[in-house]
């Protein structure tokens, strides 16, 4: 009776670890997945093991999937341009991708260990400032390269930091804003 | 937008946390070296043990997230319990002296019990921590 009940309880939480949309909730999952497993072992008279993985099953490997996801977040970079907007040539995406700014903002990402992906998006500068699902705006202007940070996220605070600490290379401005004056 | 800073998954002052791993620290060294100590009568062992004395440090990690501990000289004293595990078969089971002394017997499994549940504890210990604390790839460290 015990036993199918863990059995079934297990089931149920392998499906969940599967099936939740938050991998943080997911590692969770796993975790007393991993507990009812060393219930399990107990009943199954295997004690030795029970004691193991309890402890390394819902213990060491539930740190290790945390400290691991907190490094896992991709930072999207939009790019907007007024006059490239519905026809993306070549030589203006190498002329971005090369440019100064860009690679300084993704030299920042990589040494702190964030994946960061660049977008050259069809969207206005209003829209794309919208749009949760850009971290940061850059857009050219006659002086060079404009950054629109969100003003209430730390990383985009210690990027800007950085550039004034460090200097830069590029004519690189920041200017924040909050996504709600912008609605 | 969320941010990874804001969201930490562990090391947010939760006094609750405080209070809990502060209360449970000592029990779980105990049940480390009791398993540890008893292995050989009682389900557990050196791994076992190893691997309870080991959350220590996961459970220090959670409530005091900085890097003071010298993983590197754990890790020195890690490799010379795996030496030892290797030398102590060596000197005692392979020469015959285990087998010629009733008596040393269970000494000798309490001795290769310490040894692993020493070793397995700082060996999984240092692990955690090292991929908690990493700092990127060109700092990896020495073995």
């Amino acid at each position: 009776m015990i036993e199918t009940g863990t059995l079934l309880l297990m089931g149920l939480f392998a499906v969940l670890v599967i099936h939740s949309n938050l991998l943080r909730l997911s590692i969770i999952y796993l975790a007393i997945f991993s507990l009812l497993s060393s219930f399990l072992y107990l009943i199954y008279a295997a004690p030795e093991l029970a004691i193991a993985e309890a402890v390394i099953g819902s213990g060491l490997v539930t740190l290790l999937y945390l400290a691991a996801l907190k490094r896992n977040r991709v930072y999207t970079v939009a790019v907007v341009s007024d006059e490239h907007r519905d026809h993306l040539t070549d030589h203006y995406l190498n002329h971005v991708e090369r440019s100064k700014a860009l690679t300084e903002i993704r030299d920042f990402f990589v040494r702190r260990e964030y994946e960061v992906q660049t977008v050259f998006v069809s969207e206005t500068l209003e829209e794309a400032l919208q749009d949760p699902a850009y971290d940061l705006v850059v857009a050219e202007d006659e002086e060079g390269f404009a950054t629109y940070t969100d003003d209430e996220s730390y990383v985009m605070l210690e990027l800007e930091l950085m550039f004034q600490m460090h200097g830069t290379d590029s004519a690189l401005r920041f200017i924040r804003y909050s996504p709600e004056a912008v609605l | 937008m969320s941010d990874v800073s804001r969201d930490v998954a562990y090391g947010e002052e939760s006094i609750i946390l405080k209070t809990m791993v502060g209360l449970l620290y000592p029990f779980i060294m105990l049940f480390g070296f009791s398993v540890i100590l008893n292995g050989h009568y009682t389900p557990g062992g050196g791994f076992q043990g190893g691997a309870v004395l080991a959350s220590l440090f996961v459970a220090r990690f959670v409530v005091y997230p900085v890097e003071d501990t010298d993983s590197e000289r754990l890790h020195a004293v890690q490799r010379l319990f795996l030496a030892l595990i290797v030398l102590a078969p060596a000197a005692l089971l392979f020469t015959g002296v285990v087998a010629r002394y009733e008596a040393l017997r269970s000494t000798y499994l309490t001795l290769m019990d310490i040894l692993i549940g020493v070793q397995v504890g700082l060996g999984l210990g240092v692990a955690v921590l090292r991929f908690a604390f990493f700092h990127g790839v060109g700092q990896t460290w020495h073995l």
